[in-house]
């Protein structure tokens, strides 16, 4: 069965749709991460065009981030002033990214960037994986134990501006926040991601922040990201579809939550392997689309095709 | 055959007594919609033409069928090599080409023939293998008249695999020699717009009758609503799809917790 999508002009076969969300969603609830990393590629595999994949996976996060964040928020588990801090970088780093987005458009090589942005990404993410899950195996078969450092003190704790964060229990200068936001604010324009794989880590290193508030802070500050790129593509580029968006929303939550309790009773460092390798099957494959000399050079594209 | 089908024909027949040399046309529809259902459609165009029939079916005349979509601009781009990427390098604009071609004869014409009535877009046995003389083209980089060429062709060879350029001589069914049938594939990527249907009887190489009507390509229902607001008050359009994220998170966290804690 087809459904037409309004506004990215072709009809796809539903169950595809429903299955993408799905299966992204599942990982994304598994696995803790935003799953817009996976889903605007795969949506550009299927078919669907690049502006529109990104506008609307941007929204599908919207969705999956509010549904995340509800619960560290319940448990207080949300720094809402560094959320803030990050957001006020965040802000003006998503409108430069849909503006770079536009220009790029323009100029013919959004999808060129998009790929080479997708491959570095993923490629870094399923190495980082790959390395982070296999150490812990061996680890687990070496029966030993990680302790993890509690508090980095690094040049964050230096720079001027420096502003208390009781939930976090930090006090350091607001410049690193609303750079990492600034930086994240980008990514989300250009690509339609939330960034939490991003965001998590460089919270955690970079700022010091305690593992147990990271989660619910980065879910909410993208929850804000997000939206904010989502009416910036609405109103830049005309590429949301409301209709793929409401579609893959409903799937990817159903499937986020299959994946919670899938995630509660299995190993998680094999997952994560399994999913380190998936992608860098995905990085593989858009970096053979970038090198490989494509079957026909030429291409065309309908001119203020948003109109 | 529906009650429709049968007035036509008649009429046709009718009107086939009273002219020698004549062309007629039912049309199935004047309008194809499109829903969210909407996965492409055939056009039926049929109708009778006349030529004497004592003649030999060489010589009673051709019909020729030709669709024009409503026109739209392109950029036409061409990735080169660059370290290893292939990326858009080279882009040309053409401005009016049709968005949608369709050429269909009863045989094959002579390149003449189009070249001398102007009809076609896609000849492909001379040069310029183009009718572009409708088409306005900003050539930016592009000098040399062999890399317009190339542009040229590029052209019509991606709307030839997008299905939206054909032109063949086979897909013209005669009936009983004077009645003709055709069905035109409307792939699901056509734009909206008025289309023009013509239709030509050639006797001797010459364009003895010619017909013409339109139909139009229009969205209908829920994904016209949708577009419609889209273009017309993106901000707002943004809002509500945020506001429909928002609400499907809320409820999913609530109504999942509420499922585990059962």
């Amino acid at each position: 069965m087809s459904i037409y999508l309004p506004i990215a002009e072709i009809s796809i076969n539903i169950f595809l749709l429903i299955s993408l969300g799905g299966v992204v969603g599942f990982l994304s609830g598994m696995f803790g991460l935003g799953g817009g990393f996976l889903m605007t590629p795969l949506l550009i595999f299927i078919g669907i065009p690049t502006n529109v994949a990104v506008a609307t996976s941007a929204n599908q996060i919207v969705a999956s981030s509010v549904s995340g964040a509800i619960g560290h928020w319940r448990q207080g588990l949300v720094d809402i002033k560094m959320g803030g801090v990050l957001l006020s970088g965040g802000i003006l780093g998503s409108i430069v990214g849909v503006k770079f987005f536009d220009y790029l458009s323009n100029i013919g090589q959004i999808d060129a960037v998009i790929s080479v942005l997708y491959f570095a990404l993923l490629f870094s993410i399923g190495a980082l994986m790959l390395i982070e899950s296999s150490q812990v195996i061996r680890d687990r078969i070496r029966k030993k134990t990680v302790k993890k450092k509690l508090h980095y003190h690094n040049w964050a704790h230096r720079l001027p501006f420096k502003t208390k964060f009781y939930t976090s229990k930090l006090y350091i200068s607001v410049i690193p926040p609303i750079i990492i936001g600034f930086v994240i604010g980008i990514l989300s324009g250009t690509m339609g991601i939330g960034g939490s794989f991003i965001l998590i880590p460089a919270m955690i290193y970079f700022l010091g922040m305690p593992t147990s508030k990271v989660i619910g802070t980065s879910l909410f500050q993208i929850i804000f990201i997000t939206a904010i790129v989502t009416l910036l593509h609405a109103t830049t580029t005309f590429a949301l579809d409301a209709v793929l968006a409401v579609i893959l929303i409903i799937s990817s939550v159903v499937g986020a939550q299959v994946g919670v309790i899938t995630a509660n009773k299995l190993r998680g460092e094999d997952l994560r392997a399994l999913l380190a390798i998936i992608v860098l099957v995905v990085a593989v494959q858009i970096a053979a689309e970038l090198f490989i000399q494509p079957d026909d050079v030429f291409n065309f594209s309908h001119m203020a095709n948003y109109k | 055959m529906n009650l429709k089908s049968i007035i036509i024909i008649v009429t046709v027949y009718l009107s086939l007594i009273l002219n020698s040399n004549s062309l007629v046309i039912g049309s199935d529809e004047n309008e194809i919609l499109i829903d969210a259902n909407f996965s492409g459609k055939d056009l039926l165009v049929f109708g009778a033409f006349y030529a004497d029939p004592s003649q030999p079916r060489e010589k009673k005349g051709d019909i020729l069928i030709e669709v024009v979509g409503p026109k739209e601009d392109i950029v036409l781009r061409k990735k080169e090599s660059f370290l290893g990427f292939w990326l858009n390098a080279k882009s040309v604009k053409f401005r009016d080409v049709p968005s949608f071609y369709y050429l269909s004869s009863t045989s094959k014409l002579k390149d003449s023939f189009f070249e001398k009535n102007s009809i076609g877009l896609l000849e492909t046995d001379q040069l310029p293998e183009v009718n572009w003389s409708l088409i306005t083209t900003e050539w930016g980089t592009v000098s040399s008249d062999e890399e317009k060429q190339e542009f040229y062709e590029a052209l019509v060879r991606n709307k030839t695999y997008e299905n939206v350029f054909k032109q063949t001589s086979e897909e013209i069914e005669i009936l009983d020699g004077n009645l003709f049938k055709t069905n035109i594939p409307i792939p699901n990527t056509v734009p909206v717009g008025t289309y023009d249907v013509n239709l030509y009887l050639i006797l001797n190489n010459k364009i003895s009758k010619d017909y013409s009507y339109k139909f139009k390509v229009r969205r209908i229902g829920i994904e016209s609503i949708i577009f419609n607001f889209a273009n017309s008050f993106p901000l707002l359009y943004g809002f509500t799809s945020l506001v429909i994220a928002l609400i499907i998170g809320w409820i999913s966290a609530d109504l999942f917790r509420r499922f585990r804690k059962a």
